[in-house]
């Protein structure tokens, strides 16, 4: 089978399409290099704090899963659980962390809503004063959330996927999806063709694109998302820090260096330069929180392709057409979903029946209307 | 205090003014300095080499570049930290630190590392820590330890540091790069009429000339004349740091007084870029070592600063420029022990020595005692600004660097100098003239049947290539990263440019490749058996030098949004409420009594941030019922009506009532956070979807101050200051509108409507009228007992009523029906925005309702977002909530699931605190005046 899409999606469906079912008979097509699209260019926080239970059981399986992936893998992707905070400026997003709380508690996920006090414990360069334009009024906590080495998650899998027989080709572009009545019957590259039944799309940012060439329409925009890092200065900022009244967050990596991201580009573009804009209302809003930090210098800014779906929840599973699956619409959330996407889209594939795990997410819903709801937490959250 | 040792005469291009002699200290020692000094000259003048500590080895690092760009000598000053050292000038008892030293920069604990470094090689963390699972967070705190780079404080900095500023120019021709390319172009583009900007990163102009010869010097000489005579706007100590779409150019501009630093923002009609060339490192064993220097950075030391960079030094030279620094070196009495000409194809092998330079061992073993080593094996052309302008770079393996491919140039972009070529100054003069008059044709300052200028192609110089030697060493100076790092990364697989990039971290320290980039690409290149073109590069991504986000941000202005009446609510102790942009009174310290002053007397609000928008065409009954889930065709003149709006997906977006003020006139009303996305809603249907539609939209939010005037005796009060408007209830009924003079003031909108469950009438007042007509009221209701209520009474009032807030009884989830909202959508309209959403949520039956609550203990107020569970099981959550003066006891609205939203259920709500609490659903929304007779009083 093909999978289109060297990303974290494309490469765990294959990795576990591998190791659950032992099917190796699998090419993994990159038009550029492994990690190019979102995968290499995301901020990497991964987290389980989300608000509709079916939200929180999904990625909480993820979590469970990027936490022995080092040991499974025998790569180090430095999970790093440094706790994350979502702050809250006014008292409508205060009343939703509350909410967030309550449901991530019944499900059994660690999150609490703290005060301006506790928050300055954890983070002492925020300005937790009245003083602020938007004073802050408290934070859901997430004590597992954190940050990961995208790049290592990319690769490990690739290295594991390929050890087992999968073979990833890179600079190979999909140029043509053959579809004989109603079925996949093979597919095109840049570098030859493949005769297979199963085709995954899992491009993200091009899953429209890719999608077209099967006949398939997705209800899928593709925005850009930016985000930028600073120079390196000593440690000071221990966990992920969220602003969604700002839309900004930001996370100190290993390195020193802090890592800055934001919301969405306002229009839809295959764009991904960044924008002089961007970089300013985000050293603003960096400012408002941690007004010391304006020495700091920026040195890098970038943008990747965000799969934008009307309802902030991934596309997955069977489509119109025999053997064309999706793994699309992962959005600005996907990175974190990698392990349990890939788990259940190899289960899906290698079944032919659709995990009950992401049975809601099937391409199916824009047409029969039930839609699911994760716009509240994922929006700026990621 | 140190003596100035290594200081030489006076050279006749020095930058320094020996009249004004100054202190400043460097790891706490005083030092002894010139005006015009960098920190790194002035310290190299009292002869210290070793500035910070490497990395990931934490090897002792010197001078390399001595320029902005030099990775050896990057330092805190003060609070601030990753100061560039080769480039800050000194001032008077300034404080620099070595960065990333423990417990000294001599001494340092930690270039342990630099002993274990063979077991530290490329892609070290991704192979180690991985069993047994819990070590990785310890060693990640270790590590964290290590981490490179300046200190921030928490504490507030100090004006100096914390002043920024932004500026916005229009330039016609707009220069990056102030050697004598760019000072040429600038000149000419300014002669032929042009409104012209030069912006150069260095504290002078004059780029390599400064550094050169006699005629060097006199062509410098002429050139600032003629520019100081041109007009030209010039900014030193400035960067340009990325070239945006149409030409729109930041640049960060530093030393102004009072201003640390200043985001720049040009909209140029062309941009010259002529950053001229960076001198790249050579890759062997032991260049890192203190003591090997760039040819560029030998004679920037001699030429500009007047420092002996060495005693004895070993010169490895393949250009004009290294034997250029050959001459210079002798002439300040530096001995030079042995020159090696790369263009014969002789080599170094080695740097003998850990701290400092002590030798070089030569190509077949022969050994040479020096204290200096220096290179000049070519060039990198930073290409940042013109990549950001779409240029594509091609190697040309003859000339051994990138070029811009001028083909996938914009016109409104021109390279200059050394960016495409080399020759002679003449030469290079003619070109950049040239330039600068087409650059300046192309913006318009010429006349339009001006032909276009013939700009003359530069030579290109031959030169040798040259990337490493025959041993291995340092590729990336700011990261630590060798050679051989990029050979383990290749023979892991990763042998893309990209991928061996990320995998070594090479090019992603503060350098940000442009002294590394060119030897990645020619390493992995060399170790795939592929040639450099198709290897490609490594993109180089914005900004070209980086930014303080201080400057970025600017004075980071929040605006805040006041209503007229704000004076008054701060006179009488409103206790502020940031909504938004606005900030309101939420209280005047008692919302309780305020609250029951319009239960039973009369109150008045400030809701001027409702959101409003004036509508007017023959067309606007076709937008309403298209935005709103309910019927508008027949709305009289004279009344309004409460719609509610869902996006496509069915989900409650805004609310409001919209009056129809005349024939083809409404005014609109949204809620106050959605005023602005709401008008974007309104304008994007409009010009997307039905550009032929005649409506007419103007957002007036602001241009009326809006008072609700509720309570029992609001007739009574509002009837003392209207005229010509007949308050009577047959007159004017509930859902009416009227319009008129209100205290004297003409053009007012007054509607009856109860938000607050009580007979109330919204007022819409020309804005510079709000304080006068609230003051009027007030005083004209002192025996009615009018009082103002702030937000937090409303909300009371609201809840009591059991009237729902978009957003917060609804959410991003909750669709039009769970929201008890049945009664108003017409599925029967033709088609509306959400409509065939509705339709199936409609057939489905919604999964929970909006319902009122009652805690059976009527003393627990539930926090807002408390949830409702059965059996282990979510059904639904706290909306709203409150203590009811009214009723003396706790008042809900909940989202909870169908089978448990009839009346009477038995609920439990599980408190955040982890208590349970049972409460009972209501038979209504409202707990105060479910049948609505106050309100329509
Ligand atoms: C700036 C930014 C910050 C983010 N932050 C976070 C975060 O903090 N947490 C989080 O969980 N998520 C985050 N995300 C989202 C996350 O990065 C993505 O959802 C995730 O990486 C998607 O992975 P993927 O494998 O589906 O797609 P990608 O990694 O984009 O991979 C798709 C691949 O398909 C390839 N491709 C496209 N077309 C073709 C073709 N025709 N033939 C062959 N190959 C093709 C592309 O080259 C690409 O490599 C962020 C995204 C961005 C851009």
């Amino acid at each position: 089978m093909v999978i289109v899409g060297g990303g974290v999606h494309g490469l765990a469906t294959a990795y576990y399409l591998a190791r659950n079912h032992g099917i190796t008979n699998v090419a993994v097509l990159e038009k550029s290099y492994i990690g190019s699209g979102g995968s290499g260019r995301n901020t990497a926080i991964l987290r389980s704090n989300y608000l509709t239970p079916d939200g929180v059981r999904f990625y909480d399986r993820s979590l469970k899963l990027y936490e022995r992936l080092a040991a499974e893998l025998n790569y180090n992707v430095m999970f790093s659980r440094r706790g994350h905070l979502t702050l809250a400026h006014n008292d409508s997003s205060l009343r939703t962390m509350r909410w967030r709380a309550e449901v991530n508690k019944a499900s059994g996920v660690d999150s609490e809503v703290i005060g301006p006090a506790d928050i300055k414990k954890l983070v002492p360069f925020m300005d937790t004063s009245e003083r602020a334009r938007y004073p802050i009024l408290g934070a859901l906590y997430h004590p597992p959330g954190g940050i990961i080495r995208h790049d290592a998650v990319v690769w490990g899998y690739a290295r594991a996927a390929d050890a087992m027989g999968v073979h990833v080709h890179q600079d190979t572009e999909l140029t043509g999806i053959d579809v004989e009545q109603g079925r996949v019957t093979g597919v095109r590259t840049s570098r030859g063709s493949i005769a297979t039944r199963v085709v995954v799309n899992c491009t993200a940012g091009w899953s429209t694109l890719v999608a077209n060439l099967a006949g398939v329409r997705l209800p899928v925009q593709t925005f850009p998302l930016q985000a930028a890092v600073t120079e390196p200065v000593r440690p000071f900022l221990d966990t992920v820090v969220v602003s969604g009244t700002l839309h900004v967050y930001v996370s100190q990596t290993d390195r020193g260096e802090l890592v800055f991201g934001a919301s969405v580009d306002p229009f839809a573009s295959y764009s991904t330069r960044g924008t002089l804009e961007f970089v300013e209302g985000l050293a603003g809003h960096v400012l408002q929180l941690m007004p010391s930090l304006s020495t700091l210098r920026l040195l890098r800014q970038w943008a990747g392709l965000c799969d934008m779906t009307p309802d902030f929840a991934p596309i997955m599973g069977h489509t119109e057409v025999d053997g064309f699956l999706v793994d699309v619409g992962w959005g600005t959330y996907g990175f974190k979903a990698g392990p349990v996407a890939g788990e259940t889209m190899a289960e899906c594939v290698a079944t032919g029946r659709t995990p009950e795990l992401i049975s809601a997410f099937g391409l199916r819903r824009f047409a029969d209307g039930s839609l699911v709801g994760e716009k509240g937490a994922a929006a700026v959250g990621h | 205090m140190k003596r100035q040792t290594r200081r030489l005469d006076r050279q006749p291009g020095e930058v320094i003014d020996r009249g004004s002699p100054l202190e400043f200290g460097w790891n706490g020692r005083s030092y002894p300095a010139y005006a015009g000094d960098t920190i790194a000259s002035a310290l190299a003048a009292c002869g210290e080499r070793v500035f910070s500590r490497s990395f990931k080895y934490h090897r002792r690092r010197g001078l390399l570049t001595a320029s902005y760009t030099d990775p050896g000598c990057i330092v805190q000053v003060g609070d601030e930290p990753n100061v560039r050292g080769a480039h800050r000038l000194v001032t008077p008892g300034m404080d620099v630190r070595s960065q990333d030293t423990w417990p000294s920069l001599a001494f340092d604990v930690k270039a342990a590392n630099e002993l274990v470094g063979r077991f530290l090689p490329a892609g070290f963390y991704y192979k180690t820590f991985i069993r047994p699972r819990p070590l990785w967070p310890t060693y990640e705190r270790v590590l964290r330890r290590f981490s490179h780079g300046g200190v921030v404080s928490p504490d507030p900095l100090s004006p100096e540091l914390s002043s920024y500023d932004k500026r916005q120019v229009h330039p016609d021709v707009l220069v990056a790069g102030g050697g004598p390319a760019g000072m040429t172009a600038a000149v000419a583009a300014a002669r032929a009429g042009a409104r012209v900007m030069l912006v150069e990163e260095e504290h002078s102009l004059g780029g390599h000339l400064r550094w050169g010869d006699k005629a060097d010097l006199a062509a410098l000489h002429d050139l600032r004349s003629l520019l100081a005579a041109s007009g030209v706007e010039v900014l030193t100590n400035s960067v340009v740091f990325g070239r945006y779409d149409h030409n729109h150019v930041a640049i960060v501009q530093r030393g102004l007084p009072h201003v640390y630093e200043r985001l720049v923002k040009a909209r140029a009609k062309t941009l010259v870029v002529s950053p001229g060339l960076i001198e790249r490192p050579y890759v062997f064993a032991g260049n890192d070592v203190p003591g090997v220097m760039l040819s560029t950075a030998v004679r920037r030391l001699i030429n500009l600063y007047a420092v002996k960079p060495g005693d004895r030094a070993v010169v490895l030279t393949a250009n004009p420029q290294g034997d250029a620094a050959v001459v210079d070196l002798e002439r300040a009495g530096v001995e030079v022990a042995h020159v090696v000409d790369a263009r014969g194809g002789d080599d170094l092998v080695r740097v003998l020595g850990r701290g400092g330079v002590k030798g070089v061992e030569l190509v077949g073993g022969h050994r040479i005692e020096c204290d200096l080593v220096v290179t000049a094996v070519g060039w990198t052309a930073p290409l940042t600004l013109l990549t950001m302008a779409g240029t594509v770079a091609a190697y040309d393996s003859r000339a051994a660097r990138y070029f811009p491919g001028t083909a996938t140039l914009p016109d409104d972009v021109l390279p200059a100098g050394g960016v495409v070529g080399d020759g002679t100054l003449d030469e290079l003069v003619a070109h950049a003239d040239a330039v600068g008059r087409e650059a300046a044709r192309r913006a318009g300052s010429m006349s339009r049947r001006e032909p276009a200028a013939e700009i003359p192609a530069l030579p290109v110089d031959a030169h040798p290539e040259l990337f490493h030697g025959p041993t291995h060493g340092i590729v990336d100076f700011s990261e630590d990263v060798s050679s051989r790092d990029l050979l383990t990364a290749v023979e892991e697989g990763y042998s893309s440019a990209e991928l061996a990039k990320r995998y070594t971290t090479a090019t992603m320290g503060p350098t940000q490749g442009k002294l590394e980039s060119v030897n990645v690409v020619a390493i992995i290149a060399e170790a795939t058996g592929r040639t450099i073109s198709q290897t490609g590069t490594t993109t180089w991504r914005p900004p070209y030098a980086p930014v303080t986000l201080g400057a970025l941000a600017g004075r980071h202005r929040e605006p805040v949004r006041y209503s007229p009446m704000h004076p008054w609510h701060e006179r009488h102790g409103a206790a502020p409420l940031v909504a938004g942009a606005w900030i309101r009174p939420d209280h005047y310290g008692d919302p309780a009594g305020e609250v029951l002053a319009v239960r039973e007397r009369v109150g008045i609000i400030d809701v001027t941030p409702i959101g409003k928008l004036d509508l007017r065409g023959p067309d606007v009954p076709k937008l309403l019922n298209l935005l709103y889930v309910n019927r508008w065709s027949k709305l009289e003149v004279g009344r309004v009506r409460y719609g509610v709006m869902c996006a496509e997906d069915g989900v409650v977006l805004d609310d409001g009532v919209t009056g129809r003020l005349g024939d083809q006139h409404y005014l609109m009303s949204t809620t106050s956070s959605g005023a602005a996305s709401v008008w974007e809603w309104v304008e994007s249907w409009l010009q997307t979807e039905h550009p032929g539609w005649q409506v007419h939209v103007t957002p007036v939010t602001t241009s009326y101050a809006s008072i609700n005037v509720a309570g029992p005796r609001s007739r009574e009060l509002l009837g003392r200051v209207v005229a010509e408007i007949d308050l009577t209830p047959q007159a004017f009924p509930y859902m009416h509108v009227r319009t008129g003079r209100v205290a004297g003031v003409d053009g007012c909108v007054l509607w009856r409507i109860g938000f607050t469950g009580e007979l109330s009438f919204e007022l819409h007042v020309p804005a510079s009228y709000g304080l006068h007509v609230w003051e009027t009221l007030l005083d004209s209701g002192n025996d009615l007992g009018v009082r103002a209520f702030g937000i937090e009474a409303q909300r009371i009032l609201r809840l009591e009523k059991g009237h729902l807030i978009v957003g917060q009884d609804t959410d991003g989830l909750t669709q039009a029906f769970s929201a008890g909202l049945d009664g108003l959508i017409r599925l029967d309209k033709d088609d509306f925005v959400g409509r065939s959403e509705l339709v199936w949520q409609a057939e489905a039956a919604a999964e929970s309702r909006l319902v009122g609550l009652h805690p059976n203990d009527a003393s627990v107020v539930p926090e807002e977002g408390s949830q409702l569970i059965e059996a282990g099981v979510i059904c639904g959550r706290v909306t709203s909530s409150r203590w009811s003066p009214t009723l003396h006891r706790s008042i809900c609205l909940a989202q909870v699931a169908t089978e448990f939203a009839e009346p009477g259920t038995l609920v439990t709500v599980r408190l955040p605190d982890g208590r349970s609490v049972p409460a009972t659903v209501t038979e209504h929304l409202a707990s105060v005046d479910p049948e609505g007779a106050r309100l329509r009083g």
